[in-house]
């Protein structure tokens, strides 16, 4: 792939700005990056559900132009997303073949001849699967092979998997890993996506890093550590400067204490004794790489989910397993990351949007007062430089001003502490600039801050104390001081370290020093 | 069995059920690509309407059916087009289909005949009545199941092919894959919208077959001929479990209760209408049962 550019015009990100990316035939090559990076975006182009806006694809020597899966498939190439694409309630021969089924007579499903080639194709890549299980009967492992064996039933020769671990125990990222391998032996060339810097060297010969939509390096496998592709991903500098001024902390006004989330049927925790206390005049930074723990803290922390174990208390009182409702009116208020279902109702308009947890105040003799409703939302669209009409369904507006509605929304209530969430994910510059204004003058006004983030820029920038979460836990908790550098906190966000009470030492003696 | 009543009964069952089976194994395919076609009513009567008019005009029996199914089926074909491509709610399109398809029966039959009532055309072909030649020794199968018009057995046929149809052949995996995850479709390189719309066609199509039956039957149209059969056949889907021989059993229950309600008329003081009416009680009790059931299966 050459100079691929992509850019999402409804969010304005730039996806991908001229990557490039050479995989070598029969090669196991990972593609690595942060959230956001650019990978899936490059690696959907190739297989045609997005189309770049410039660059070429080059298969085998040959310029080749790819508009739909169908086309991908007609040359060899299959991808495994994400999300599986499976019907439960069909077989795992029945998953493989729909589409291609195999006939007899022209018109009848050859159920016998459909059950052979793929029990073949199990036997011959040594998948262990039962071929006539429903799907849904299967464990996540096993939907991942079987979304493995609905490629090699098309031929496919280049193989192209999505972050295929993230659901995946230690025991089948083994299995998997070792089918890949045979893979290779069997001459198919494999592209992994992922953020696991163990899984690079584990199975890989080669790696590409992306970053912010751009490569930055290309290695042998054998050439490289873990720690550089960390500092590669990650990057030195912090790309991000926001003024913040000194200022003492208060008392505490919100603290979670030992949270655990279990869910059924997991053996391990989704937050494992999870411990945070934010203050007055005070921003919380929790960073990580998504599927470590971060959207669950965000659905706890705002009474979304229920903890399994632990206590959260909101100025010394408990709220642990509050309802939402309960919380707002607390003075609690929730900025959510998933800001077009979560965060408003897209049908409803802009005035509806803004008035949906504070009706009550408008009500005159059991009826809205429109008025009031209007001189409140005039303020705010004002105070927040909304571009967009009142009475406009909000989901015409642009992810900008839509996160201003929801802010303006939640701002506009007296609250001392408020949970961001992801808040300026997609946005553009802009709009993240006045996003970050408003959550640095809460602070000063003295309301204390959870912002959870996988934007680790965003993060250093903001917090004056900085959490990481690594599967499930806090491995990182730490006053924000220059010693605490983004590759040492990318080095925990990846796992490549666990060492919590060092980097407190290395803290407390920076801090005698100074 | 003993009753003198019973064969006559069980003889015209097989002949009512017919209309309830056509239209519910149409809905079957529309049911299972994931939409609830609540326009088989409407559909019906459009059949019922143009294949005894185009009957009356041609003279010929084949040529009326074929071009009374085919009108069914381009209504089913705008119905479609407007719910999918159009993006429109499909249970408003059903809606207006059911809806526009009284209304633009009885504005025909008033501009063509001047008359928005019972409608009798004298030179209906009587259709073909068969005897099926294996069981005509067999006394009681013989008085039931035989000597039907061959829309009653055509529809036993449909019931087979789209057995065949959907467990047995490549559109029929795909129909049901579109009805149980359509953006899992999408991901195969399928269209699920294309499937969606070959499945209104064929419950256009039996639909027509079904509400031809009514109308060739009486060699007359009659407003609201159909008189809620749509309806009956969506709900015998669902007591069917979705599976055509589920539907037949269901069809057989509901064209049992009306045909035993058509003698008991005749025999007893309950007031007529009261008797009429029992088809769709009996309609409603099952579906308040079958939900009860289905409720008590899930939470088990």
């Amino acid at each position: 792939m050459r100079e691929i550019t992509k850019y999402y015009v409804e969010s304005g990100v730039l996806a991908n700005d001229r990557v490039s990316l050479e995989v070598k035939d029969n090669e196991i090559h990972a593609l690595i990056g942060e959230n956001g990076a650019g990978k899936s975006t490059l690696m959907k182009i190739l297989y045609g559900l997005e189309r770049a806006d410039s660059g070429k694809i080059l298969f085998r020597g040959k310029q080749v132009s790819i508009t739909s899966p169908r086309d991908a498939n007609a040359l060899g190439i299959g991808m495994v997303q994400q999300h599986f694409r499976l019907i439960p309630q069909y077989t795992v021969t029945e998953n493989v073949i729909l589409g291609i089924e195999p006939t007899k007579r022209r018109i009848l499903l050859d159920k016998g001849r459909a059950r052979r080639e793929v029990s073949a194709i199990a036997k011959k890549f040594s998948l262990n699967i039962d071929c006539s299980a429903p799907v849904g009967d299967l464990s996540v492992g096993q939907m991942q092979i079987v979304e493995i064996m609905k490629l090699l039933y098309r031929k496919a020769s280049f193989l192209i998997l999505d972050e295929p671990t993230s659901v995946l125990t230690r025991q089948e990222i083994d299995n998997l890993f070792g089918i890949l391998k045979s893979f290779k032996k069997q001459g198919k060339t494999i592209v992994l996506i992922t953020h696991k810097l163990d899984e690079v060297s584990e199975i890989s010969e080669r790696v590409t890093v992306l970053r912010h939509g751009k490569r930055v390096a290309v290695r042998d496998t054998s050439d490289t550590n873990p720690s550089e592709l960390s500092r590669l991903m990650i990057g030195r500098e912090v790309a991000l400067h926001v003024e913040r001024p000194e200022l003492a902390r208060g008392k505490p006004v919100y603290r979670l204490e030992s949270i655990t989330l279990r869910e059924k049927g997991r053996n391990v925790p989704l937050l494992d004794r999870v411990t945070i206390e934010v203050h007055q005049h005070e921003i919380v930074g929790v960073a990580g790489v998504s599927g470590n723990g971060l959207s669950e803290l965000e659905d706890v922390a705002s009474g979304l989910r229920k903890v399994t174990e632990g206590h959260i208390f909101h100025n010394e009182e408990e709220i642990t397993n509050l309802t939402s409702i309960e919380l707002r009116e607390m003075g609690l208020a929730y900025v959510p990351a998933d800001r077009l279902f979560r965060g408003s109702s897209l049908q409803s308009s802009v005035t509806e949007n803004m008035i949906i947890c504070n009706h009550h105040y408008f009500i005159k003799r059991g009826i809205l007062n429109g008025k009031k409703i209007s001189q409140f939302v005039r303020e705010l669209t004002e105070k927040y430089s909304i571009m967009g009409e009142p009475d406009v369904p909000i989901g015409t507006l642009s992810g900008g001003n839509i996160q201003k509605v929801i802010l303006a929304r939640e701002l506009s209530s007296d609250t001392d502490f408020i949970i961001f969430a992801e808040p300026t994910w997609g946005l553009d510059v802009s709009s993240s600039e006045f996003v970050y204004r408003k959550i640095i003058e809460l602070r000063s006004e003295g309301a204390g801050i959870l912002l959870i983030s996988s934007n680790l820029d965003e993060v250093m920038a903001l917090s004056d104390t900085i959490v990481v979460m690594y599967k499930g836990r806090v491995v990182m908790y730490s006053e924000n001081k220059p010693s605490l550098t983004k590759e040492l906190i990318g080095e925990y966000m990846l796992g490549l370290r666990d060492d919590f009470r060092e980097v407190q030492s290395v803290k407390d003696s920076r801090g005698v020093q100074s | 069995m003993h009753s003198p009543y019973s064969i006559p009964v069980l003889h015209n069952t097989i002949r009512i059920m017919t209309p309830f089976l056509f239209a519910a194994i149409g809905g079957l395919f529309t049911e299972l690509a994931g939409m609830l076609n609540i326009a088989l009513e409407g559909l019906m009567l459009i059949g019922a309407f143009f294949s005894v008019i185009f009957t009356a005009f041609t003279g010929n029996l084949f040529l009326g059916l074929t071009l009374g199914i085919l009108s069914s089926v381009l209504v089913a074909l705008i119905f479609g087009w407007i719910s999918l491509y159009l993006k429109a709610n499909i249970f408003i399109t059903g809606l207006a289909t059911n809806l526009l398809a009284p209304g633009l029966t009885t504005v025909l039959a008033f501009q063509i005949f001047g008359n928005k009532g019972v409608i009798r055309f004298e030179n209906i072909p009587n259709l073909t009545h068969i005897t099926i030649p294996i069981i005509r020794r067999i006394p009681l199968l013989n008085d039931i199941l035989s000597g039907h018009n061959f829309l009653v057995y055509l529809s036993w046929l449909t019931v087979i092919i789209a057995a065949i149809v959907i467990y047995e052949t490549p559109f029929g995996l795909r129909l049901r894959a579109t009805g149980l995850n359509p953006r899992a479709i999408e991901s195969y390189g399928l269209k699920p919208r294309r499937i969606q719309l070959a499945a209104i066609l064929i419950s256009g199509f039996t639909c027509g077959l079904g509400g031809s039956m009514l109308s060739l039957e009486m060699g007359a149209f009659v407003p609201n001929l159909t008189a809620g059969r749509g309806w009956i056949a969506l709900v015998a889907i669902y007591l069917g479990s979705k599976r055509p021989l589920g539907i037949v059993i269901a069809s057989f229950v509901f064209a049992l209760t009306e045909s035993i309600s058509n003698y008991v008329q005749g025999i007893t003081s309950v007031p007529a209408d009261f008797i009429l009416a029992t088809p769709y009680m009996v309609t409603l009790l099952a579906m308040i049962g079958w939900s009860v059931w289905q409720y008590y299966r899930a939470k088990e």
